[in-house]
């Protein structure tokens, strides 16, 4: 809701001086949702049927004709109608932003339904300026996709075995790498495995050596071998703080806490490292 | 206390070619000679020239990131495994942001400044920076499709006006901890968002109804006003269209008596044949050049290969990727910008590709006064920088030139006059257009020389007929009078300085200067509120404050 009201619907502009009443509002999603019922049009999708709504809808925007389709034929559980307006929609607007979730990632055809959206935008752009913002799940998100790229080159999925950074993603994420039981130890930082990972990979790093950085009780804090509390981010501890359409903020520490943030957990992991190893190395 | 004895020296701020010269380094900077004993490197039969300065480049911050998440394809090829001071790294075209500091350090650069940064995002760009070793570094500071500039300008009042983009431009300096006014494609991205047409001098350009004239007559006063350390950094209307001599001419003429530094001059000098196809304006370009020392301008050299375009320039990066069909990343920076990056590949046999290598050299060759231009290749846009050694080598040796003139498209010839130009130049010239001329240009007067008090900040490099060779791997690199490089290898690795250029000193300016409509204006339109705007100083750790005037 206060994506809504700070953003993308409610939002006044120096273009948009009425703020809603100047923005049309759609919403495709599987079932109604608070959102949705802001919206001015909602199309209650089937599940499962992403890249056959976003192609259909590439197609109406390229002006190509398509055979079959009557105007009450379904495409993802939606009268064609309806998508040759929306459509019609999109190219004649001003300005136009697709915000999509986890979930178009999620379905039958995975990244390939976010390729096509992208495509379809960049195919608007021929008529009007179009923007896609992918909506992360997890706070800052994006703050480590931003660090990563800039130290390694790669947003995710990084494998630093051979001394440099490679990127395979659906090898060297998190899920299959402990899937085929590659890794030796874990450290585990700013996320609940229990309760986001596959119960295999779950059971798997509880095999291993586990040191967890977390602020609060949950359920990997049961089994964890070593948990380090730290200061919760952007309350115990300031830093840096990547929104969803790459702006940077700095969040300041607003409370003392009594245990470490996680740069100082860290630091201080890194320099025990570093002194066991001395000797090695020195710069 | 570091002694270099017996080099050549090459210190053209100071008078200095080629003669046989010790110096001495102490607390970071060179220093009168003294009997004092200390570590001494004997540079017998070397060559000596200060640390490179890098005028353009794009190496950090949103943009180049986003570069790097596109194009994995850039990496994969390249890559750098972590040694005992060096951290792993990889990328060709955009390289990450540790290698970057390696790479430029490795080529005896020890200044390099991010081109185009939207103060909005300049946090960003100053974390990568704190990332990048190695080298000193600053930022520029983009405002020619600011919407509260253009705002700015349809106050009627002359008086009033100037005042107000004094604070403005003040304001946007301060706040992103910038070094330079950079202008790109003046009203013309602004004028993409509204899906409207490439904009001329004299379009009025929504919102408000101003120009790219109104815009770059009023920043050019305003620097000089500010007396900013550096020139209005600018990037013209119309990049890379056949025929944009016109408007290139036309923006010279416009400004003409200012203080204004034309960059990548080469995208921007290009006539048009009576088929609309791609000729030399170089040297139309060239003769206004050599008839007006205010300007000064960089060169931006095509590099046949692999590229990655990236530019605040929209509109222009929308029909690159239309034209090419080569992958898009578009992105829209609320009031102040926009951005885009298409990858591609610069192929001598492509008639286009070729004539464009051409007049980059063109412009090389025919500004007479080397003070006046720099070396660039707009990194990463016309060529990665670690091809200078290769463009300094095509600049030196006219054979090897012509060489390579014989392999590129057959009609090349038809639409430049490259091969006609026998200039070659020396050493003393090299050191002017790579270090000396662009810290000249910056106002840097502590960097591009060897005088007492200026940064210990020094390559030792090994004669060598190919110049390529020996301009590619320094037998020495000495940074703050500490041994950074040494036979190609980097043998320490520390955070370099963050110059900044704050007309009003150092007192925050966050708050202050913005008129209240303005700040009424930034309550009301931008995402995020007015005290979170400015960069924090704990993202400048080693911040140096050039001063202005």
């Amino acid at each position: 809701m206060r994506h809504l009201k700070r953003y993308s619907a409610l939002a006044k502009g120096l273009y948009t001086p009425e703020g809603r009443k100047d923005r049309k509002v759609v919403v495709i999603d599987v079932r109604p949702s608070p959102t949705s019922k802001n919206a001015d049009i909602f199309l209650q999708v089937t599940p499962g049927a992403d890249f056959e709504i976003v192609h259909v809808l590439r197609l109406l925007i390229a002006g190509k004709r398509l055979e079959g389709l009557e105007e009450e034929s379904l495409v993802g559980g939606v009268a064609f109608r309806q998508w040759q307006e929306l459509a019609e929609l999109m190219k004649a607007c001003r300005y136009g932003v697709v915000m999509f979730g986890i979930g178009l990632t999620q379905s039958r055809g995975k990244d390939l339904n976010a390729e096509e959206l992208n495509s379809l935008i960049i195919e608007l752009n021929a008529f009007t300026r179009f923007y896609a913002v992918a909506m992360r799940g997890h706070g800052n998100v994006n703050g480590s996709n931003q660090v990563l790229a800039w130290q390694t080159g790669y947003p995710l999925a990084v494998n630093f075995q051979r001394g440099y950074p490679r990127f395979n993603p659906g090898e060297f994420s998190v899920v299959d790498m402990l899937r085929r039981k590659e890794a030796d130890a874990a450290l585990i930082i700013a996320t609940d495995p229990s309760a986001h990972l596959p119960q295999s990979a779950v059971n798997y790093l509880k095999s291993i050596p586990t040191i967890y950085l977390e602020p609060h009780e949950n359920a990997t804090t049961t089994w964890a071998n070593v948990v380090i509390p730290v200061a919760p981010a952007g309350i115990g501890a300031g830093g840096t703080f990547y929104r969803m359409d790459n702006i940077p903020l700095q969040l300041k520490k607003l409370v003392d806490f009594a245990v470490p943030s996680d740069l100082e957990a860290l630091q201080g992991i890194k320099e025990e490292v570093l002194r066991l190893k001395r000797g090695e190395a020195a710069c | 206390m570091l002694k270099i004895i017996n080099g050549q020296v090459y210190d053209p701020k100071n008078g200095i070619n080629g003669v046989s010269k010790d110096l001495y380094i102490d607390g970071g900077r060179f220093v009168q000679p003294v009997q004092e004993a200390g570590e001494t490197i004997d540079a017998g039969g070397c060559i000596i020239m200060p640390g490179g300065v890098d005028i353009h480049s794009h190496i950090a911050g949103a943009k180049v990131n986003s570069a790097r998440i596109m194009c994995p394809e850039d990496h994969y090829d390249h890559f750098r495994a972590a040694a005992d001071c060096t951290r792993s790294g990889v990328g060709h075209t955009i390289p990450t942001t540790f290698l970057t500091g390696y790479e430029y350090a490795g080529l005896g650069y020890t200044t390099v400044f991010e081109a185009a940064v939207p103060p909005l995002e300049a946090r960003h760009a100053h974390e990568e920076l704190e990332d990048t070793p190695l080298v000193d570094t600053g930022i520029y500071t983009l405002m020619g499709n600011n919407t509260m500039i253009m705002k700015a300008l349809q106050e009627k009042d002359a008086a009033k006006r100037r005042e107000t983009l004094r604070s403005l431009v003040s304001w946007l300096l301060a706040s992103s901890k910038g070094y330079a006014i950079k202008v790109v494609n003046p009203g013309g991205v602004e004028s993409w968002k509204w899906s409207a047409g490439t904009v001329d001098l004299d379009t009025p350009v929504q919102p408000f109804g101003i120009s790219s004239r109104q815009i770059l007559t009023a920043l050019a006063e305003t620097n000089e006003d500010l007396k900013l350390p550096h020139a209005l950094h600018l990037h013209t209307n119309h990049l890379g269209d056949p025929g944009n001599v016109r408007t290139t001419l036309e923006t010279m003429k416009t400004l003409t008596g200012h203080r204004v530094h034309f960059t990548h001059l080469q995208f921007h000098s290009y006539g048009i044949t009576p088929k609309g196809g791609l000729k030399s304006a170089a040297p139309e370009i060239a003769e206004f050049m050599n008839a007006h020392p205010e300007f000064t301008c960089d060169a931006g050299q095509i590099v046949f290969g692999p590229v990655t375009t990236m530019t605040a320039d929209s509109p222009m990066q929308f029909h690159l990727h239309e034209t090419t069909g080569n992958k898009w990343g578009s992105f829209d920076v609320e009031m102040e910008t926009g951005s885009g990056i298409v990858p591609l590949r610069y192929r001598p046999s492509v008639l286009f590709n070729a004539s464009q290598w051409c007049i980059g050299l063109e412009l090389l060759l025919l500004i007479k006064n080397p003070w006046q231009i720099v070396l660039t290749t707009d990194h990463p846009n016309a060529g990665p920088f670690t091809a200078y050694p290769q463009i300094i080598r095509l600049l030196m040796d006219a054979d090897y030139r012509n060489s390579v003139i014989e392999t590129l498209h057959p009609k090349v010839g038809h639409y430049t006059h490259l091969k006609d130009l026998k200039r070659e130049y020396t050493l003393e010239e090299i050191a002017i257009i790579t270090r000396s001329g662009p810290a000249k240009a910056l106002g840097l007067s502590n960097k591009g020389h060897l005088g007492p008090g200026a940064d210990g900040d020094l390559v030792i490099y090994q004669p060598h007929k190919d110049k390529e060779k020996m301009f590619a791997s320094p037998v020495y690199v000495i940074k703050d009078g500490r041994i950074i490089v040494r036979d190609g290898i980097a043998r320490q690795s520390f955070g370099g300085k963050r110059l900044v250029a704050l007309p009003y000193g150092l007192k925050d300016l966050a708050d202050g200067s913005l008129s209240q409509e303005l700040a009424q204006d930034f309550a009301d339109y931008y995402s995020i509120s007015l005290r979170n705007f400015a960069v924090q100083y704990d993202y400048l750790p080693r911040m140096e404050v050039i001063s202005c005037g």
